[in-house]
């Protein structure tokens, strides 16, 4: 006793070092670990600040550091009537794309979990196919399916390519939910009289919310967005956003382009946004 | 409750059918407007070209001749000629550079020649638009030289050969020879300039490695901005790459090389399997018209093809507007290039990858 009596004082500062030594690390792992995120931040971030300092710069090329603020390229922008038809035409092109995604996909991705369809497997995996095509020979291989087809190259055909590379994500995040999905609140609902159509627009739909609505904002942004499927299916006068910019930076390289980037990332925050304010996105940030 | 349900299931149909046939309508609206009139379809450039054609020289030809222009300015245009059908393609009319309407033209996509027949501006033509080395026509062209930055000292340039200086070393800038035009031109140049003529493909590359450090670009449009930001002091590019610029007090000038500058034509060809025949050569006659070649020629700064356009003097004085300046073109032998192109790219690739 004596002798753990005469060790206890000597283990005192022991016993009061062991925080100190492991508050060293976490320390130095916090930081690391606020230095890894910064860097994927910045990674993230820097070419969207590049565009942004492109296109306030005064120069007609890209200039660093920037000589001045100046707003001349988004008047250039917004004045050109070839930028804001191919805007508005983009705008029109996703919100009908979305839709159809919206609509087929989460169709599909019911009936591949409650229909008890055989080769489900092989049904997911062509339905992600498009996913895995390099999207240029999705572009060609629809131009000559609607040259076969004589049908020209019509707006509907643009959304149907649209579509075919926008239907993965939603299915994919529709599956997702459907996948922790309890069937007993259906079953419930029907116990007490519900209608298989009011089952699924006041039960189904309310629950699976997350996952189709995560899906069509994917199909917007990749259909907004979208340059190789776009490239072979726009027809004369009918050009997207990216597309006349492709088109402009062949010619003019200036920051006109920057100001585009910069209103379509705008563009892309208040859908975001939007959503937010009408159906509650924050609600669904676990997905 | 029930009722309530039936009152909203008819309310969303309702809804969904008054969506789809607004969407419907808006998307067959174009069409259904344009179902009469006869459509002449073509390609066309973006920028400048396609503003001015679009504002003035489009519609002028609609009136004219009583008919819809649609022009496809989103490249790329061999491809979807490719793939469209040979009896219907989708254009009447193919408007794109030389080295591609050989391209086309070996695919048996348009026709070798226009009919002077049928195109009577074609008799007004510098002899380069119709010569053996072209497709169709050229209606336009521009020189391929050198652009240099005046503010840099390096004064007194007269030479290709002079891109290979080592004072340049660091501010030199080329392109990247399988995409763009002016590298695949430039590339048989270093052939004329080192070896034997055009078609020394070995001269060739040697020139180009011992052209490097050069900086590389795909688009003319970068090359130009390199040039304006002072990233290139020294570069091969196309005159109106640099006179577009005019009256703006950039620090940039063309340089006309003593050994000739090189020809980057503007073509037109008709398409065999066209319906439109007709008014594609009265397409290709008027914009071989002196007024529609003033006009564009001073809005690109593109040396008209035909001999009696007067432009003003500010572009008589720069551009290839007389039988003297136009002999100094040099003409490159596509037909021969493309024939050769896979095994360019490749090596060209090695060359400066390295």
């Amino acid at each position: 006793m004596s002798t753990s009596t005469s060790h206890s004082p000597s283990l005192a500062p022991d016993r009061a070092a062991a925080p100190v030594r492991t508050a060293v690390p976490r320390h130095y792992g916090r930081y690391i670990y606020l230095a890894i995120n910064t860097a994927i931040l910045v990674f993230l971030l820097a070419p969207i600040a590049v565009v942004v300092v492109f296109a306030l710069n005064p120069t007609p090329f890209i200039q660093f550091p920037p000589v001045g603020v100046s707003l001349r390229w988004f008047e250039k922008f917004f004045a050109s009537r070839d930028f804001m038809q191919a805007l508005g035409f983009s705008l029109e092109v996703a919100v009908l794309t979305t839709v159809s995604a919206t609509v087929l996909g989460a169709s599909a991705a019911l009936a591949l979990a409650r229909g008890n369809l055989p080769g489900t497997r092989l049904i997911v995996a062509t339905m992600l196919s498009p996913l895995m095509l390099p999207a240029i020979l999705t572009g060609l291989a629809l131009f000559q399916t609607y040259v076969l087809l004589d049908v020209g190259r019509p707006t509907w055909g643009l959304v149907a390519g649209h579509t075919l590379v926008t239907l993965p994500y939603v299915v994919r995040t529709t599956l997702a939910v459907l996948h922790n999905f309890d069937t007993r609140l259906e079953e419930a609902a029907q116990n007490l009289g519900a209608s298989p159509l009011r089952t699924f627009f006041e039960v189904t739909l309310p629950l699976i919310k997350p996952g189709v609505l995560a899906g069509a904002i994917f199909a917007f942004i990749v259909s907004f967005d979208q340059f190789p499927v776009s490239l072979f299916l726009v027809s004369p006068g009918n050009e997207t956003l990216p597309v006349t910019l492709f088109n402009y930076l062949k010619f003019d390289l200036d920051g006109t382009i920057g100001a585009a980037s910069v209103v379509s990332i705008v563009l892309a925050f208040v859908v975001v946004i939007g959503l937010d304010r009408t159906v509650g996105l924050r609600s669904y940030v676990k997905l | 409750m029930m009722k309530a349900l039936g009152s909203s299931r008819l309310n969303r149909r309702r809804f969904l059918t008054a969506s789809a046939s607004l969407g419907i309508g808006t998307i067959a609206a174009p069409y259904v407007a344009r179902a009469d009139d006869p459509t002449l379809r073509i390609t066309g450039w973006g920028g400048k070209w396609g503003e001015v054609m679009k504002a003035e020289i489009g519609p002028a030809f609609e009136s004219e001749f009583k008919c819809k222009l649609q022009t496809d300015s989103a490249f790329p245009y061999l491809p979807k000629l490719q793939a469209s059908s040979r009896s219907a393609p989708i254009y009447d009319v193919l408007h794109t550079n030389s080295n591609e309407q050989w391209a086309a033209a070996e695919m048996g996509l348009v026709e070798p020649k226009i009919d002077p027949k049928l195109v009577p501006n074609l008799a007004d033509v510098y002899p380069y638009a119709i010569s053996d080395k072209i497709v169709g026509v050229s209606i336009f062209t521009s020189a391929i030289g050198l652009g240099m930055r005046t503010d840099k000292g390096y004064s007194g340039v007269t030479s290709w050969k002079e891109l290979w200086d080592a004072k340049y070393n660091g501010v030199r800038g080329g392109y990247v020879i399988p995409v763009n035009s002016l590298g695949q031109a430039f590339l048989m140049m270093c052939g004329t300039l080192f070896g034997k003529g055009q078609l020394d493909l070995d001269a060739a590359y040697a020139a180009l490695e011992k052209l490097k450090p050069i900086k590389i670009v795909d688009f003319t449009g970068a090359m130009e901005k390199m040039l304006l930001s002072g990233e290139v002091g020294l570069c091969v590019i196309h005159d109106s790459g640099i006179y577009r610029y005019d009256g703006q007090n950039q620090p940039t000038d063309f340089v006309s090389p003593s050994e000739g500058v090189l020809s980057l034509e503007q073509v037109l060809t008709i398409t065999p399997g066209s319906k439109m025949k007709e008014l594609a050569n009265a397409y290709v006659n008027y914009m071989l018209r002196p007024e529609v070649q003033k006009r564009l020629a001073e809005t690109v700064w593109y040396s008209p093809a035909n001999r009696k356009v007067k432009l003003d003097p500010k572009y008589d004085a720069k551009l290839l507007t007389t039988p003297e300046k136009v002999s100094k073109l040099i003409q490159v032998d596509w037909k021969w290039y493309n024939e050769r192109k896979d095994e360019i790219d490749q090596r060209v690739n090695r060359i400066f990858r390295a």
